[in-house]
């Protein structure tokens, strides 16, 4: 395999080999190493020393079912410390396929240039992105792909991340005309702004998938894998995930009291029912959108839709959990076409659906709209895409937004905001977002699959359920598996191993890959460490300690000293 | 007593997704689920008055009782 180093200062692109000491690593864990390696991390995020990662995870490429996410990676704007964020859509399988280990985009061009990275297998180049300046991303994907061909991958930025916000994220195309698979999280869309990067179109690949050092065990394993997750009540066919999308848990978070709703302030919204994946199913159906499609080639899970309008226009897709959330009840709107036409701003302009709704949250609890008002909530999104005061406030994230207005219920762990589970009555995700060298991300470790383990009003066992779930978070994000496929793999680490050593042949031990998850965690505590990030950084904020949350009136109560301690058995 | 069902997902599809059952004895979670024609291995969650419930507990009168199929995170 090989590592793509973009120069955007002299517009140079080198091919270079693998370092040895980078070739068991790929996705979050190479976003990690080469981050911790590689740049000063107490650099600027949005200078130049700052380095933009691309990066397939170890099973990109090779076939595996569900498991062809991209990471996208940096030192966040926004936290201050290590970000990965992944995607699904075809740029993990197409860079895996092209033997491509990551992109490295380094330096930055001259301020107000912008280009384009166009990768191929037998060259490339970086070109003037001049034309596409200023547009979104549904608009720079449709433009690129009548270029360079409709099968080709395209990943960008929209008018977010050239304004070089912080709660912008990367756009990546997939199959078809699908659009707006996101790498949200952390305002990496900002870095690669700043690093004059407009987008990177990759053609598709021809041929078979990487070869293997076993083609045998890897497929024996896979096929046992996605058998699995068919066979899954959860996932496969007749599962819930499959049926409703991400959405099937709005009923259940809301009725478990861990709903975002009105700023934070509640954890129940009461008109919920008109935001449940069961009414998202019938009203997408009803109207002839998509249900049970997929974001990534060859996922058996299928669990994208495409959310049509009354006159059965396509509006969005995915419309997902947390956006619905975000935008949906914590806002104060009851009606998934208002939640719908929101998310379709943000994925155009290229915005976190999480940071994004969640600083609307905070606006909104300043005096900018009424929660419900879809008309005020609009003006103020839209003004994040036209760059007025306001909007690149609200287009900072949550936290700018809090402090500008002089709003201090924030709900943000480490300067990003919160997603779909208000801490309170979800304390495991409460411990993941106030230790995750992520920040508050629930994809690092989430708790809500593991209610029944451990109570999630509870204190006890909180700590020990999320630093597991951390551990095998940094599996699945560094092998580009989805994050919905990973039960075969709890319930069966093996499959995994056999998996890595049928394509690497490297001959790992379960063990071996618990060390290897363990180490993307070390790794990415250290940049932080040494970006000077502290405890009180990660800390959840003061007031969801002190008010309590309804329906439980339940406070985050973890102590710091569970959350001091719990990397210390990492 | 009185008690407020709800059903949620791809459980009894065809079921109305609300009833209210009166029950003269009491009884646990398993034994309404029985009374229902449900089995509990299509039932992922259960909620009773917004709290995660299991099949041994019981179910207290006039309560809000949730089923749920698997579901995982968002």
């Amino acid at each position: 395999m090989r590592l793509l180093r973009v120069d955007m200062q002299t517009q140079q692109v080198k091919w270079e080999p693998v370092r040895p000491v980078y070739e068991h690593l790929g996705g979050r864990a190479l976003v990690a190493r080469l981050l911790l390696e590689e740049i000063p991390p107490t650099c600027d995020a949005l200078g130049s020393e700052n380095k933009l990662i691309f990066a397939p995870g170890l099973l990109g490429g090779a076939g595996v079912t569900a498991a062809g996410r991209l990471s996208v990676g940096g030192k966040s704007p926004l936290t201050g410390g290590v970000k990965e964020a992944n995607a699904g859509g075809t740029a993990g399988d197409a860079l895996g396929r092209l033997g491509v280990k990551a992109v490295v985009v380094e330096g930055q061009a001259r301020q107000g240039e912008g280009y384009l990275l166009h990768i191929r297998l037998d060259s490339t180049d970086l070109q003037s992105a001049e034309k596409y300046k200023g547009l979104g991303t549904y608009a720079t994907s449709d433009r690129l792909q009548e270029q360079y061909g409709e099968d080709c991958t395209v990943i960008s930025i929209g008018q977010a991340g050239e304004y070089l916000m912080r709660g912008a994220g990367v756009s990546v195309t997939g199959e078809k005309d699908q659009r707006s698979n996101h790498a949200a999280r952390g305002g990496l869309g900002a870095v690669m702004g700043s690093k004059g990067l407009k987008a990177i179109v990759i053609d598709k690949p021809l041929g078979r998938a990487i070869s293997c050092v076993d083609e045998g065990l890897l497929r024996s394993a896979a096929r046992t894998f996605a058998q699995k997750l068919i066979n899954d009540p959860k996932l496969g066919t007749q599962g819930s995930q499959h049926l409703y999308g991400t959405a099937s848990i709005v009923a259940a978070v809301n009725e478990l009291g861990s709903f975002p709703t009105h700023n934070f302030s509640r954890g129940s919204f009461n008109d919920a029912e008109n935001l449940r994946g069961e009414h998202l199913r019938e009203v997408t159906l009803s109207r002839g959108g998509q249900t049970g499609t997929r974001c990534m080639p060859g996922c058996v899970i299928a669990c994208r839709n495409v959310f049509a309008d009354e006159t059965g226009r396509p509006v969005v897709g995915t419309l997902q959990y947390e956006t619905i959330a975000l935008l949906g009840s914590n806002l104060g709107l009851n009606s998934l076409d208002d939640v719908a036409r929101l998310n379709y701003l943000c994925n155009d302009f290229g915005l976190d659906t999480i940071e994004t709704g969640a600083a609307l949250g905070v606006a909104i609890e300043a005096g900018l709209a009424r929660f419900g008002d879809l008309e005020g909530i609009l003006s103020l999104l839209k003004q994040v895409g036209e760059g007025s005061v306001l909007g690149r406030v609200i287009g900072n994230g949550v936290v700018a937004t809090g402090r500008e207005l002089g709003i201090h219920r924030i709900p943000a762990a480490l300067g990003q905001a919160m997603p779909g589970y208000d801490p309170r009555s979800l304390k495991g995700n409460g411990v993941t977002y106030a230790t995750s060298p992520q920040g508050a991300d629930h994809t690092a470790g989430n708790a809500f699959g593991a209610r029944k383990e451990v109570n999630p009003l509870g204190v006890q066992g909180q700590k020990e359920l999320s630093l597991k779930l951390q551990i095998i978070a940094a599996m699945l994000d560094s092998t580009g598996l989805c994050l919905f496929a990973r039960p075969p793999i709890l319930a069966d680490p093996q499959l995994m191993v056999d998996m890595l050593n049928g394509i690497y042949g490297w001959n790992w031990t379960r063990e071996d890959l618990d060390h290897f998850n363990r180490d993307v965690l070390r790794t990415e505590l250290e940049f932080n460490r040494q970006a000077g990030i502290t405890s009180a950084d990660y800390r959840i904020p003061a007031y969801m300690r002190e008010e309590p949350l309804p329906p439980h009136n339940s406070v985050f109560d973890v102590p710091d000293s569970e959350l001091d301690s719990i990397f210390k058995e990492l | 007593m009185a008690v407020d069902i709800e059903l949620y997902g791809q459980i009894l599809p065809d079921a109305p997704r609300r009833q209210t059952l009166e029950l003269e004895d009491s009884t646990t979670v398993r034994g309404l689920i029985a009374r229902l024609d449900l089995t509990s291995e299509e039932i992922g969650l259960i909620t009773i008055n917004n709290v995660q419930s299991e099949l041994d507990d019981m179910v207290p009168s006039d309560c809000r009782i949730c089923f749920f199929p698997y579901v995982s995170g968002g």
